[in-house]
């Protein structure tokens, strides 16, 4: 079983000090800690950006890929070794931008693997341009009149695609990301997990602040029903928010949006994944059956 | 010109609009020669669209080995007038014309002094069989029965293509083709053509380069296979999807190019032997994630089968344009290997050798096709299935990763990218115990880390590994083939890679009643580009060409860089078509002439 002490035997993290990233670390190790896990039991994967650079402060069994193409990596894995959780860390560009054709896809697919968005709405590593998921009129290097566009709205949009776990998180509350990691976790199906991570460094907007201000938990609504499609959909476009909208305006949920607890995963229709695939390359395999058709 | 004599062999191309199932029909007819013991070879084209357009299927049989199509029809089957507009000049003199006079007009055409008018009403015995669709069946019928030959493989072939379907379909169509074969059994009884099958000839197999392909994959133990449909390679999508469950495959349509290629990378870690395989379209997709597999050290094999480009080209057509694409692509340098299958036993051949090539070296190996071997079906002996091994090069799969102290570095550290001799590190799987790493598309150190790879030190001795490699590879890789004379003696050497190999081996048939000496050198492994061979070979030569499908002359530019000498004459085609045996006859005859 895996100790938080043994996954920090690696680099010492590089992220700003201050980073919402050192939370969303700081809480998935615990919980990987926790699930009982062993190293030789799951596989991490991330994309590019100040997230993947999160890929030397893990030690585990670890795929650094490109930018964007972090799902269609782990779903490779996923689906050629059913023994391995996978586990895929992706920033909000990286994810929703350049990858986000993968993301709607791996989303209707319902691959077995859990999905963390490091969502701090704007470009880190590449020195703070605007990302899918900035503010509308935000101004940043590479949007000096303010972003022209909608932000990505990625809970609403997977779960529009049949998402069957979606959650948002927020790095300022590690106990309650635990909680969401633990839940998406032991979901069967694709478990989408977007973190609200803010940038101390180029987003001077979306700081630690100005979500504790705004954020609430709809566990802690008596009303709201995570098996109810339509609700989380509505529930998804309240948390558009402008630039300017003040805290009593504009409240951002986190939490559960939606489970589906008996889903059919991809893998589920896979009945020749039945163990991993290396094994079927121990020898040539017998073609001579099939041969004969030709 | 020296051509097949005529009446040794039998050639027959069939035409009409899309839609009317005339590959299919070709193909029946196809395995009824192949199972009466006769050699096969078919071309196939046709216009990137569903219904109408021009779509010809091309057969060529004959008793004696073959190895490409032919410029010349000795029975042309007309299912349109546009078809015998099109193609009645190919028709040899005394050939036939198979047509449905109330379907294609005589007019301009007939009579005719040159060719053999063989009205069949197709429409109608196909009806009486049991629906219009079964006209081609007639035809195929007819076909059989003007060149004397028994019904009974087509039967038997018919009855293999509708095994799926109602029993009753197989009995229609067996109906069709009787009509057909009786009635111009009867009506042209005289035709001087008579077709024999080989009762005693060995069982051969009938498959097109993507069969051939997905079958030596299928016997390398392939676990995951990933594309994008993309002509020509999209029948290769089909087929490992058709033996997903009986042979035990993972098979993915994935949402573009990108996600098939870093799935590829993907399933490689976890050990499976991995596939994708495009076009040069989508292969462009997917060169970034091909640069990742080289930095990773993925063990993976990509199918590149080409047609004219640039962008959408010319999709239905064939071309050898991407040979320095491939040879190139991936911004950086890392080492793979590029195998170029001439023909179906190449391409099985190449296929299950790729997968172990890939894994020995841990990097991408491609195999480079096009559409003239994704496309066209040619009967070739039995593959070889006891010759299939599997060497999965330096892998851990099971186990402790203390067991293997080579591959660990401080504090019991596993080490994927530990810096070796021969470039290649211990791969140990994910699940094993200890097997901690970090498969990176960074550089990175011996571990992975990939903050650590921008060290100097480290950035070098990772660098340098991984291109010692491609030394390796050079020990492991297929070598050129060479065929014909002694290129001492030999009055003209010619040089190619890919499918150009069938009408070249064609063309040094025909040659051989001329007296002329060819010598033939196929570059099998085209990178790591076979320098010293090449060289040797042209160096002893009198007189030199090489034969290839492009332009600028990629091949060619290879040998001038590679070999530091060039060739005395080339021989190129880039209009979509393949080069024809009669094309390569023509020009050695004309290089070995002025030597």
């Amino acid at each position: 079983m895996v100790k938080v002490a043994d996954i920090e035997r690696a680099l010492e993290p590089t992220w700003c000090p201050g980073c919402g990233n050192f939370n969303m670390w700081k809480a998935l190790k615990e919980v990987l800690e926790e699930s009982g896990m062993g190293f030789e039991d799951y596989a991490m994967v991330w994309g590019i950006g100040c997230h993947g650079n999160g890929a030397d402060f893990y030690r585990s069994q670890g795929f650094h890929g490109l930018h964007g193409r972090a799902l269609p990596v782990a779903t490779g894995i996923a689906l050629s070794n059913p023994e391995l959780k996978v586990i895929v860390s992706m920033g909000d560009g990286d994810g929703y931008g350049i990858g986000g054709n993968h993301f709607i896809h791996s989303v209707r697919r319902n691959i077995d693997m859990m999905a963390i968005y490091h969502n701090n709405q704007i470009y880190g590593l590449t020195t703070g341009q605007a990302s899918p998921t900035s503010d509308q009129f935000m101004k940043t290097p590479s949007t000096p009149g303010g972003v022209v566009e909608e932000p990505v709205n990625p809970v609403g949009v997977a779960i529009a695609q049949g998402a069957t776990f979606v959650a948002r998180g927020f790095a300022g509350d590690v106990d309650h990301l635990k909680s969401l990691y633990r839940q998406a976790l032991d979901h069967h199906g694709f478990s989408l997990v977007d973190v609200y991570q803010p940038c101390v460094t180029w987003n001077k907007i979306n700081t630690f602040k100005w979500f504790r201000d705004r954020v609430y938990k709809l566990e802690e609504l008596d009303d709201y029903d995570s098996s109810d499609r339509t609700m989380a959909f509505e529930t998804s476009m309240s948390t558009f928010h402008e630039l300017t909208c003040a805290p009593d305006e504009c409240k951002i949920p986190i939490g559960v949006f939606y489970r589906e607890e008996e889903s059919f995963t991809y893998q589920d229709g896979l009945p020749q994944l039945d163990r991993p695939m290396w094994k079927h390359a121990e020898k040539p395999r017998d073609i001579s059956e099939i041969l004969k058709e030709y | 010109m020296p051509l097949p004599q005529k009446g040794s062999e039998l050639r027959v191309k069939i035409g009409g609009a899309a839609g009317l199932g005339i590959k299919a029909a070709g193909q029946t007819l196809a395995r009824a020669f192949v199972n009466a013991g006769l050699e096969v070879f078919d071309l196939t084209e046709y216009p990137s669209l569903i219904r109408g357009g021009h779509n010809t299927y091309t057969l060529r049989v004959s008793p004696r080995p073959i190895s490409s199509h032919v410029e010349t029809v000795d029975v042309l089957i007309a299912f349109d007038r546009q078809t015998v507009d099109k193609h009645l000049d190919e028709v040899i003199d005394g050939g036939a014309v198979i047509f449905d006079p109330e379907v294609t007009s005589t007019d301009g055409w007939l009579p005719s002094r040159r060719v053999r008018p063989v009205p069949v009403p197709l429409k109608k015995f196909a009806k009486e069989a049991g629906g219009p669709i079964m006209a081609n069946t007639v035809a195929l019928g007819a076909a059989l029965g003007l060149v004397h030959f028994p019904l009974d493989t087509l039967a038997e072939s018919i009855a293999a293509q509708f095994a799926h379907k109602a029993e009753e379909i197989t009995e229609q169509n067996i109906a069709a083709a009787t009509v057909g074969h009786g009635y111009v059994s009867k009506m042209a009884g005289d035709f001087w053509m008579k077709v024999e099958g080989l009762p005693d000839a060995p069982r051969r197999v009938l498959v097109d380069g993507n069969e051939a392909v997905g079958l030596g994959a299928l016997a390398a133990g392939i676990g995951f296979y990933a594309a994008y449909p993309m002509t020509p390679a999209s029948s290769l999508l089909h087929f490992m999807a058709a033996h997903e469950r009986d042979a035990g495959v993972v098979v993915k349509h994935t949402e573009d190019e990108l996600a098939a290629m870093n799935m590829v990378a993907g399933a490689a870690f976890t050990g499976a032997r991995s596939m994708c395989a495009t076009s040069g379209g989508g292969f462009a997709l997917m060169t970034e994630a091909f640069g990742m597999a080289g930095v990773s050290e993925s063990a993976v094999v990509v199918g590149v089968f080409t047609r004219p480009g640039p962008a959408t080209g010319m999709p239905t057509w064939t071309e050898q344009s991407d040979l320095r694409y491939v040879i190139h692509a991936g911004q950086g340098e890392f080492p793979r290997v590029v195998l170029a299958p001439g023909d179906q036993t190449d391409a099985f051949d190449l296929s299950w050798k790729a997968f172990n090539l890939a894994d020995q070296l841990q990097t991408p190996v491609i195999i480079l096709g096009d559409s003239y071997l994704s496309d066209n079906r040619q009967s070739v002996p039995y593959f070889d299935l006891d010759t299939v091994t599997v060497d999965r090069g330096k892998l851990v799969s099971e186990g402790d990763v203390s067991d293997h102290p080579d591959a660990l570095g401080e504090h019991g550290d596993y080490l994927r990218y530990k810096v070796t001799f021969d470039g290649v590190s211990l791969r140990v799987l994910p699940g094993v115990k200890g097997a901690t790493q970090l498969v990176n598309s960074y550089e990175h150190d011996e571990y992975g880390w990939g903050q650590n790879g921008e060290i100097a030190a480290e950035r070098t001795a990772q660098n340098e590994k991984r291109m010692r490699k491609l030394e390796l590879a050079r020990t492991l890789v297929p070598p050129p083939a060479v065929f014909g004379a002694d290129t001492a003696e030999a009055d003209v050497a010619v040089l190619f890679f890919g499918t150009t190999k069938g009408p070249v081996l064609e063309a040094m048939r025909w040659l051989e009643p001329d007296g002329v000496k060819v010598a033939a050198m196929q570059v099998v492994t085209v990178w790591p580009f076979p320098a010293e061979e090449v060289r040797q070979f042209l160096g002893a030569a009198k007189r030199t060409v090489i034969v290839e499908g492009n332009y600028t002359g990629q091949l060619q530019g290879l040998v001038r860089e590679q070999c530091l000498v060039d060739t005395d004459d080339t021989l190129h085609r880039y209009d979509g078509r393949p080069f024809s045996p009669e094309m390569v006859y023509a020009k050695l005859k004309e290089v070995a002439d002025n030597g």
